[in-house]
């Protein structure tokens, strides 16, 4: 039967290679992976901005103006982050979705393949 | 407008309507049955959202990218189950019913002689585009739908799987691949 | 190294390393970018005191790890993206999208030294003595961190497995 001859190897590839298969598995979890477009010039712009920074001072007349102005970035940023994170979110269920798809129709094909050699 | 031409028009209507409507899967009475379960459901807005976030630089971001383009909706439900019974091969008569819609074609039909094991897969086609695929598949502990809406690279998924470490599935009784690399 | 073309060269050929190092630790996209920037925020400051490019790759780790862990005390959660109801079955021979992401939650959820040795072994491929000197800590430790954490991550595997070796 097909899935007997499946479970043998399997077992059998399991036992035969019990470290390499968990030392392989935890290498391609952990595989490196790039950061967002534009990463490196992002942070080169910061590294420039932050050498050029003079020292803010802090007039009384501005001193609200500067709270708002800060609370309503924490809020922007806020929602940015969330934003980003339902977006992130997203895109690793996509890529979840159709990697299980295509898993899917990997094993159908190689029934069919395997029927057509064997009929 | 006469009592039989109204009832043509909506029985069309209803046709119609039934053709371009979404599969409804459910299957949530599994889910509390199953060792390990899969949901995902993704809408246009989600797949949006989804497609801002994969980056077009990456390889493998963008062939998934590019395959989400284009689409309508995903939806996976996969479970996997400590022990064989859990669920009735009558579980998916729901779906396949509502995959026999003249719109639908059965492409791939496998299954073994007590019918423990199956994969069927349903395309929808408008004017020879594909615009929908259904992939059931079936072992005796582990039951996967998944259901995409919206034209999609048949062959581009299928190969999908080359991608991210995962080797392509071999044919039984033949060594398989080994590693990612 | 004084002009910014430099510099941004220097991020591009080292933040796949620094953004993978955070990312498999806090598996958090945003938090792993916002990490990494500080971290070659400070290179930036510090660049004069490194001598060669095998010092920026070893100042690059240890920062990034140390940064990592401190960063774990400060945020104690941890939430996954993608939700794996439950505990994976049998794990196939060939690599299983499910599994990777099981295992990356696995791991995630290791405590935050152990983690990081399992990270810099197979993520990095450093040996017991460089993970030693990248963390400040005894190579007998980095042995036992390591030793538990690949056993644990495997019990926990197998046990789902209901037999089946892996």
């Amino acid at each position: 039967m097909v899935s007997g001859a499946i479970a043998r190897e399997a077992d059998a590839a399991g036992r035969g290679n019990f470290s390499m298969n968990m030392e392989d598995q935890l290498r391609e979890t952990l595989r490196r992976r790039d950061p967002t477009v534009g990463f490196a010039e992002r942070v080169a712009a910061r590294a420039q901005s932050g050498h050029r920074a003079k020292p803010v001072r802090r007039l009384r007349g501005l001193w609200a103006a500067s709270v708002l102005a800060l609370a309503a970035a924490v809020v922007l940023t806020a929602t940015s982050l969330w934003q980003r994170a339902q977006e992130e979110r997203a895109g690793r269920q996509a890529v979840l979705a159709l990697r299980i798809a295509s898993e899917k129709l990997s094993q159908a094909r190689s029934k069919v393949l395997w029927r057509t050699e064997n009929q | 407008m006469t009592f039989r031409t109204f009832t043509l028009l909506m029985v069309s209507f209803a046709l119609a309507a039934r053709s371009t409507a979404q599969i409804q899967i459910n299957l949530d009475s599994l889910a509390s049955k199953a060792k390990e379960s899969v949901e995902i459901t993704l809408d246009s807005s989600m797949l949006k959202m989804a497609s801002n976030f994969l980056s077009s630089e990456k390889s493998d971001d963008a062939k998934v990218k590019s395959l989400i383009t284009g689409l309508k909706a995903i939806t996976v439900r996969s479970f996997k189950f400590a022990q064989e019974g859990q669920y009735r091969p009558g579980d998916l008569q729901p779906i396949r019913a509502q995959l026999r819609a003249p719109s639908w074609s059965k492409i791939v039909g496998v299954d073994d002689k007590d019918g423990r094991r199956t994969s069927e897969i349903y395309t929808k086609t408008d004017q020879g585009k594909i615009v929908g695929v259904a992939i059931l598949s079936a072992e005796p502990k582990e039951l996967s739908v998944v259901y995409i809406e919206g034209t999609i690279d048949l062959a581009g998924l299928a190969n999908l799987g080359g991608n991210f470490g995962i080797p392509p599935i071999s044919i039984p009784d033949q060594k398989k691949p080994k590693g990612k690399e | 190294m004084g002009s910014p073309e430099a510099f941004v060269d220097l991020v591009q050929r080292h933040q796949s390393m620094v953004f993978s190092m955070a990312y498999s630790f806090l598996q958090d996209r945003s938090a792993a970018e916002e990490l990494a920037q500080d971290v070659f925020l400070e290179l930036h400051r510090n660049l004069a005191s490194l001598q060669s490019r095998l010092h920026v790759v070893n100042w690059l780790r240890r920062v990034t790890a140390h940064r990592a862990i401190d960063r774990q005390r400060k945020f104690r959660f941890l939430t996954p993206l993608v939700e794996i109801k439950r505990e994976p079955v049998a794990p196939a021979v060939q690599h299983d999208p499910i599994l990777t992401e099981v295992l990356g939650q696995m791991i995630a959820s290791l405590p935050a030294k152990q983690r990081m040795v399992v990270i810099l072994r197979f993520q990095e491929d450093l040996d017991v003595a460089d993970i030693a000197r990248t963390l400040d800590m005894p190579e007998r430790r980095v042995r036992s961190y390591l030793h538990w954490s690949v056993a644990l991550l495997r019990e926990k595997l197998t046990r789902r497995g209901g037999g089946i070796s892996l």
